[in-house]
């Protein structure tokens, strides 16, 4: 049975908003697990004391490259069926370091800052509601963004097609550079104890 | 009171399963940002609906038989809310707190974190995606949008930390 | 031996085989034989010069001729700003971008129906879509656009309609008429991608 099965209607696509739900809630459980509901966890990385956010974001990324690329080498998965976020790259580079000085001032993304709310974090609700503050402000604002908005866009292209290799090797590279930076947080760890929050 | 995490490498094998489930059913990876912007639009469209036609931003999610709110990341979302929350009271982490390094007020840690949030929300729409949904869906399926917004938010919060440190060590 | 070593050993082992194993490039067909049938049956797929002949003269930047004949029928002749792929090059990765889009209708013609046709079937059971063929391809094309035979006076008011259309389309593609044309309808409309079955997509993603 090749996926993906809602897509490739193998099963309804009436079933796409439990599966949502269903994806969401182990999203949220895993992610309060790992202590994403605690930004000064989530800040940690940034100053040696907590690796966490990179750990668990490396860790999945590459599970879940290679999940793919395994799924698709058995026939399970249809890749080409599997959307690929497309790259305007101006508003990615722009969005991204504004995204990250939210980061660092915030200490949470949109995906924990819920987590976090959901157990109780009132300084996570109150940068929910930033976010949906920022998103009007960008609404707002967009005609006079949109150039930028739209420029430089280079499709939905792969990592892989840039540097013109294939999709396994890209995804091993990742690999080592993933192994790489958990090797030297946990170096920084030690080097900069604290307690557990 | 310490409290008990999970193995961050566990968590992320395990975050990376539910990911490629993600993939596996619904075609599509996770995301944040887009059901904070679904409920932004429908709030626009409820309060002031000419103003949301109107909008060159807005329209594409307005209009006849269009309802923002009946979106996939919507339903995650709400999952998240739940699977945060289970696990919260699980681990006896249930708590109405607000967080802050204790070299700052609780207030000062309101305001940075209402700051950080309009940013973020802000950046999020620019870059078409937040952590969740451009970076690591991203990188699982090997986008390149995926790996440059990954690097540019990880950079500058790298790049920043030092003028923010006071806020957290 | 620390999680992270064990990690560690995981991933690179995994790794190193996904990076050497080639990759699964095999195109799967995305239609059943069933809906393959139905589709055929309905005739959605068809184009009718009358329709083509109207978007030509409105200049209809969404569609997109694709001359499935070889070179040299090509070099001969052609509609114009259609581009040649031979059937024996259906497949090749230089068309695919031409013939899996989602942003032009594709509209594959040979001299009768059987090549394009042939060539419509290929690409739909790869999943391909806003593939048409012109209805009965450029024979009936000339038959009925560049030399349209005139109806009695006695033919129902379509018929005399359709005519003086067509009369004005040849003058516009310089065919064998030669009365004055009457005015052609001015209506750019977009081409209508004919009521299909709903097909799988690539869900959108976004967030």
């Amino acid at each position: 049975m090749m996926g993906p099965l809602i897509p490739q209607e193998v099963i309804g696509e009436g079933w796409n908003f439990f599966i949502a739900f269903a994806v969401g809630i182990g999203f949220g459980f895993v992610l309060e697990q790992a202590g994403f509901s605690s930004s000064r966890k989530l800040a940690g990385v940034f100053y040696g004391y907590d690796a966490v956010v990179l750990k668990v974001f490396f860790t999945a990324a590459v599970t879940g490259m290679l999940g793919l690329l395994y799924f698709s080498l058995f026939g399970w998965i249809d890749l080409s069926m599997v959307w690929v976020n497309p790259t305007y790259l101006w508003s990615a580079i722009i969005g991204g370091i504004i995204m990250g000085a939210g980061f660092i001032i915030g200490g949470f993304c949109p995906g924990t800052s819920v987590c976090a709310a959901a157990i109780g974090k009132i300084d996570a609700m109150v940068f929910v509601v930033g976010i949906a503050v920022g998103i009007f402000g960008f609404g707002e604002l967009y005609p006079m963004i949109k150039s930028l908005y739209l420029a430089e866009y280079l499709g939905q292209v792969k990592l892989s097609t840039i540097f013109g290799i294939s999709q396994g090797v890209l995804a091993f590279f990742v690999i080592i550079a993933a192994l790489l930076m958990f090797w030297i947080a946990e170096i920084a760890e030690k080097k900069f104890p604290r307690e557990e929050y | 009171m310490k409290t008990k995490y999970m193995n961050p490498y566990l968590a992320g094998v395990l975050l990376g399963l539910v990911l490629l489930s993600a993939f596996y059913f619904s075609g599509r990876g996770l995301g944040a940002s887009g059901a904070v912007k679904s409920i932004v639009v429908t709030a626009v469209e409820t309060v002031a609906s000419d103003h949301a036609s109107n909008s060159e931003y807005y329209s594409k999610y307005t209009g006849e038989g269009k309802n923002p709110l009946n979106s996939w990341l919507v339903y995650e979302m709400l999952g998240v809310i739940v699977g945060g929350f289970l696990s919260g009271a699980f681990a006896g982490r249930l708590k109405l707190k607000v967080e802050h390094s204790p070299k700052i007020t609780s207030n000062k840690r309101l305001m940075l974190a209402g700051i950080g949030g309009i940013l973020f929300g802000f950046g999020s729409q620019l870059g078409r995606g937040c952590t969740s949904g451009s970076a690591l869906t991203g990188m699982a399926v090997l986008s390149l949008a995926g790996f440059v917004t990954m690097m540019a938010i990880f950079g500058t919060a790298f790049a920043l930390a030092f003028f923010f440190r006071k806020n957290w060590i | 031996m620390t999680p992270r070593t064990k990690l560690t050993a995981i991933l690179l082992g995994f790794g190193l085989i996904i990076a050497f194993v080639p990759e699964n490039t095999t195109k799967p067909f995305r239609l059943t034989a069933s809906e393959m049938l139905d589709e055929v049956q309905y005739g959605t797929e068809l184009i009718h010069p009358d329709e083509l002949a109207e978007w030509l003269i409105n200049n209809d930047p969404s569609i997109q001729l694709i001359d499935i004949r070889s070179a040299a029928e090509f070099e001969n002749f052609h509609l114009d700003d259609a581009i040649n792929i031979p059937l024996n090059q259906l497949l090749d990765n230089e068309w695919v971008d031409y013939l899996d889009q989602d942003v032009k209708m594709n509209i594959l013609y040979s001299n009768g129906t059987t090549r394009a046709h042939e060539a419509w079937m290929i690409s739909r059971q790869l999943g391909y879509e806003n593939n048409t063929v012109l209805m009965g391809g450029l024979n009936y094309w000339t038959e009925t656009i560049l030399n349209p035979s005139e109806p009695n006076s006695t033919s129902p008011d379509d018929e005399i309609a359709k005519y003086e259309f067509r009369k004005g389309a040849s003058q516009y593609f310089g065919g064998a008429s030669n009365s004055t044309p009457s005015a052609t309808e001015g209506k750019s409309k977009k081409p209508q991608i004919k009521r299909r079955k709903k097909k799988k997509k690539v869900p959108d993603g976004s967030c």
